[in-house]
C-alpha cells in the first residue's frame, strides 16, 4: 500500500518553491520568481497556498523604499516535504 | 514553470535540478582568500628580503600591512553599510562565515595585541599560522571544498614548524608557506570552479 503523495506538494511550482527553500535560510520572492521562472501572479498565489498549508511563513515589508516579501520553510513545510520525498521514493522503487 | 500535475519521476528531477541551483548560493568565489593571501605571503616575502637588505626596521612591512587592512576595512564596511546590493536569499552558511568571520578578526586583533605587548613575535606568528588553518578548516568544511580542508592541515604543519624555528626570518617562511597553501592556492582553485560554474549557467541560458 502506498502513501498518497501530499497535493500541496505534488504540483511543479508548489514543489519547486519548497525544494529551493529547504536548502536555504530564507529567500524573497525576486529570488524564487527568478529561479522558478514563474510569473510574479502565478507565484504569488502559489506562496499563499503553501502558507495556509502552513509550510512556509511570508514576512512582507518595506526596504529601502521597496516592498520586499521573504519566505521561509517551517517545522511542518520541513516534516511535509521529507514525508512527501520518502512516498516518492516509495512510487520509485515500487 | 507553470502550475501543472506532474509525474513522481519529474518530481524527483525538479527537487534535485532547485536543490543543485539553491546549493550555488553556497560558493565562494575565492576572491577573498586570494587577496588575503596576497597580502600575508607579500608581508612575509618582503620582511624576509627587509631582514636581508635593512631597508627599514623588522616589522616595516606589517605596520603597511596593519594600515592597508585597516583601508580595507572601512571601504569594505563602508560598502555594505551604504551600497550593499540586496540580499535576496540567506543561506545557513552565509550566517556562519559571518559570525565565523567576526570571530577571527576578534582573535586576530588578540594576538596583534599580544604581540606588541609582550609576547615573542616568533611565538605571535606561529600563533597567527594557527589561527588561519582554524578558519581555514572551518570554511573548507562547510563549503565541502577539499583543498581549503587539506590546505588547513598543512598551515597547522608550517604552524608548528614555526614554533620551534629560531629566528623570526625562518617564522616569516613558515607563514608565507602557511599563507600559500591555506589561501592562496584553495583560492585559486575555488575561483576557477567558480569562474567555470558561471560560464556554464550563461551557457544554459543562453
Amino acid at each position: 500500500m502506498f502513501k498518497e503523495l501530499d497535493p500541496i506538494l505534488h504540483s511543479q511550482l508548489r514543489l519547486a518553491v519548497m525544494s529551493l527553500l529547504i536548502s536555504v535560510k530564507e529567500a524573497e520572492f525576486t529570488y524564487l520568481k527568478e529561479k522558478t521562472n514563474a510569473t510574479a501572479g502565478n507565484l504569488s498565489v502559489q506562496i499563499q497556498k503553501l502558507k495556509d498549508a502552513g509550510y512556509i511563513d511570508v514576512a512582507k515589508q518595506f526596504k529601502d523604499n521597496y516592498p520586499q516579501t521573504t519566505c521561509k520553510i517551517t517545522a511542518k513545510g520541513v516534516e511535509a516535504f521529507e514525508l512527501y520525498v520518502k512516498a516518492l521514493n516509495e512510487y520509485i522503487n515500487r | 514553470m507553470e502550475e501543472k500535475p506532474i509525474s513522481q519521476q519529474e518530481s524527483l528531477l525538479l527537487i534535485q535540478q532547485m536543490i543543485q541551483t539553491a546549493k550555488k548560493e553556497q560558493k565562494d568565489d575565492g576572491k577573498g582568500w586570494i587577496i588575503w593571501g596576497w597580502m600575508l605571503f607579500t608581508s612575509s616575502v618582503l620582511t624576509i628580503a627587509n631582514l636581508h637588505l635593512k631597508w627599514f626596521n623588522t616589522y616595516f612591512f606589517w605596520n603597511l600591512f596593519g594600515i592597508a587592512t585597516i583601508v580595507i576595512f572601512i571601504y569594505e564596511t563602508v560598502g555594505v553599510l551604504f551600497f550593499s546590493k540586496r540580499i535576496k536569499v540567506r543561506t545557513y552558511t552565509k550566517d556562519l562565515f559571518e559570525r565565523l568571520n567576526a570571530g577571527f578578526f576578534i582573535s586576530l586583533m588578540f594576538i596583534i595585541v599580544a604581540i606588541n605587548t609582550g609576547v615573542p613575535p616568533t611565538k605571535g606568528f606561529a600563533l597567527l599560522i594557527s589561527l588561519y588553518a582554524f578558519w581555514i578548516l572551518i570554511y573548507g568544511s562547510a563549503l565541502n571544498f577539499k583543498p581549503s580542508v587539506v590546505g588547513a592541515y598543512i598551515t597547522w604543519g608550517f604552524g608548528i614548524a614555526a614554533l620551534f624555528v629560531k629566528t623570526f626570518e625562518w617564522v616569516m617562511v613558515m607563514h608565507a608557506l602557511g599563507v600559500l597553501f591555506g589561501y592562496i592556492i584553495p583560492g585559486h582553485i575555488a575561483y576557477k570552479e567558480f569562474t567555470k560554474l558561471h560560464r556554464t549557467e550563461k551557457a544554459e541560458i543562453v
